[in-house]
């Protein structure tokens, strides 16, 4: 039997909650047992094999909550064999443990490490140069590409199952996400000229030359791997005595 | 009501941040105009976003660890800079951000000790589950899930307006009491954006960062000054 195509769609919009009880025993397996309950529901008529089959959905479970998506999908793939008599019901726990890491791996590299740094540094430079409809231009982006990826991760894994790396693999995420991490660092840096040419227009040339400064200090202290919160908080102070002295400098006026 | 508005801003971008579908939306870049926008203050929000979007780009959950939590950070500077703009009527200045975010800044850093501990009080919900399906409430045990989604709104809903209300306290005192004091700190603001900038590019792990950095900050800097500046 196979599951129906209204109740992977529900499954789906489960998968948005995989994170909603995070815990450090069992990390998701609570949003993962969410998630594949309606598929299971389908899938096993008596409660005593379907009781079964979600305990081991409750087993620990951690991954990147975009990737996980194929690997829920894999998990229906699998348990659709289960509830056929195919494959022994170790077979989706079994095909869980063995992806969770290597997803985890592509999904934090590529998404977080990647994709959001990206989006988020040319959302803020957007906004720094067009205003809120740049920002909004910037989300929609962003979540029509990563809401397409997990939909397409989900039904990857579901059709194909264990092939889903090799379906994966076509997708040559780790090279977009140099591609995106050198995007990133460069949309950083126009932000910084942009916040600098604000600052010299807001309160003169001076302000601009701090500005110039503290980018290139924060360089050199976050590249030492200074902390950020206290280097921000050194920024602040030591910018604030640099706008005493530009003040008695300019006699009083700035 | 204001701080009625701000406990659902936080509570909800609590929410977004970590437990339900993470679409960006409690990135400061998108919280600071959001909490802006329901204080009556999108510019003040707009403002404050892109800053300390680039000063917590790296702020991301990689596997168990925790980053410090911006989204609470956020709301808290946001609406504690917009509510002191609104006693001062000036709206958000570059001085009362720089104020707000001396202030609440630390709430980030305390928001990830939150964070840890209600990740410690969730496997109370994991056992919960585990019972409940020992009993055949399958359902029931399902639906526990949900449940993990109370604690973090409950948390952020109550720190975001306390942290509010002390910034809209002490800010409009402090500018009062020293009003020469605002020029400086728009400097000290200033300099708070560079290194923002700064740790945005730290935060993309590029291979190339400080040189992508530096030449894109120059390119900008020189195409900007021969077009005349940005106002």
């Amino acid at each position: 039997m196979n599951v129906p195509p209204v109740t992977l769609r529900r499954v789906f919009w489960r998968c948005l909650f995989l994170q909603a009880a995070w815990n450090r025993r069992g990390m998701q397996n609570l949003g993962f047992a969410y998630a594949i309950a309606p598929a299971l529901r389908r899938l096993y008529a008596d409660p005593g094999q379907r009781s079964e089959a979600l305990r081991r959905h409750l087993a620990t479970f951690n991954c990147h909550p975009y990737t996980a998506a194929a690997i829920v999908g894999g998990a229906i793939h699998h348990e659709e064999r289960v509830a056929a008599g195919e494959e022994p019901p170790g077979a989706p726990l079994e095909y869980k443990q063995v992806l969770q890491g290597p997803l985890a791996a592509v999904g934090d590299g590529f998404f977080w490490a990647g994709l959001r740094p990206f989006f988020g540094a040319l959302a803020a430079v957007g906004t720094l140069l067009l205003g809120w409809p740049a920002l909004v231009a910037a989300l929609l982006l962003y979540n029509g590409l990563h809401l397409w990826l997990r939909w397409t991760l989900f039904r990857a894994g579901y059709r194909s199952g264990d092939d889903v790396v090799l379906q994966l693999a076509r997708l040559s995420l780790p090279a977009w996400a140099a591609r995106l991490r050198d995007g990133g660092a460069a949309l950083a840096g126009v932000g910084a000229g942009i916040l600098a040419l604000v600052a010299t227009g807001r309160l003169g040339f001076a302000a601009g030359a701090v500005a110039i400064a503290a980018a290139a200090a924060g360089v050199v202290a976050l590249w030492l791997r200074a902390r950020l919160l206290p280097t921000a908080y050194a920024a602040l102070a030591l910018g604030t005595a640099a706008g005493i002295l530009a003040v008695r400098l300019r006699g009083g006026h700035p | 009501m204001d701080y009625l508005v701000i406990a659902v801003v936080a509570g909800l971008a609590a929410v977004e941040r970590k437990g339900f579908l993470q679409a960006m939306l409690a990135r400061p870049v998108a919280l600071a105009p959001i909490t802006g926008l329901a204080l009556g203050d999108l510019t003040g929000g707009l403002l404050l976003g892109p800053p300390l979007e680039l000063l917590w780009l790296g702020a991301v959950n990689m596997g168990a660890s925790l980053p410090p939590n911006e989204a609470l950070g956020t709301v808290a500077i946001a609406s504690g800079a917009v509510l002191a703009g609104q006693v001062l009527g000036t709206g958000v200045t570059p001085a009362i951000a720089a104020l707000a975010i001396a202030l609440v800044g630390v709430l980030a850093t305390v928001g990830r000790s939150t964070d840890r501990a209600i990740e410690e009080w969730n496997v109370r919900l994991a056992s919960r589950a585990e019972t409940l399906l020992e009993r055949g409430s399958l359902a029931a045990a399902v639906r526990t899930n949900l449940y993990g989604l109370l604690l973090p709104f409950a948390v952020s809903a109550l720190l975001a307006p306390a942290a509010a209300a002390l910034a809209a306290w002490v800010i409009p005192w402090v500018l009062r009491g020293f009003p020469a004091a605002d020029v400086p700190l728009g400097y000290g603001w200033v300099a708070l954006t560079g290194v923002a900038a700064a740790a945005g590019a730290r935060a993309c792990r590029s291979q190339r960062g400080i040189g992508l950095f530096a030449g894109a900050a120059a390119l900008t800097l020189a195409v900007g000054w021969l077009a005349g500046g940005i106002p």
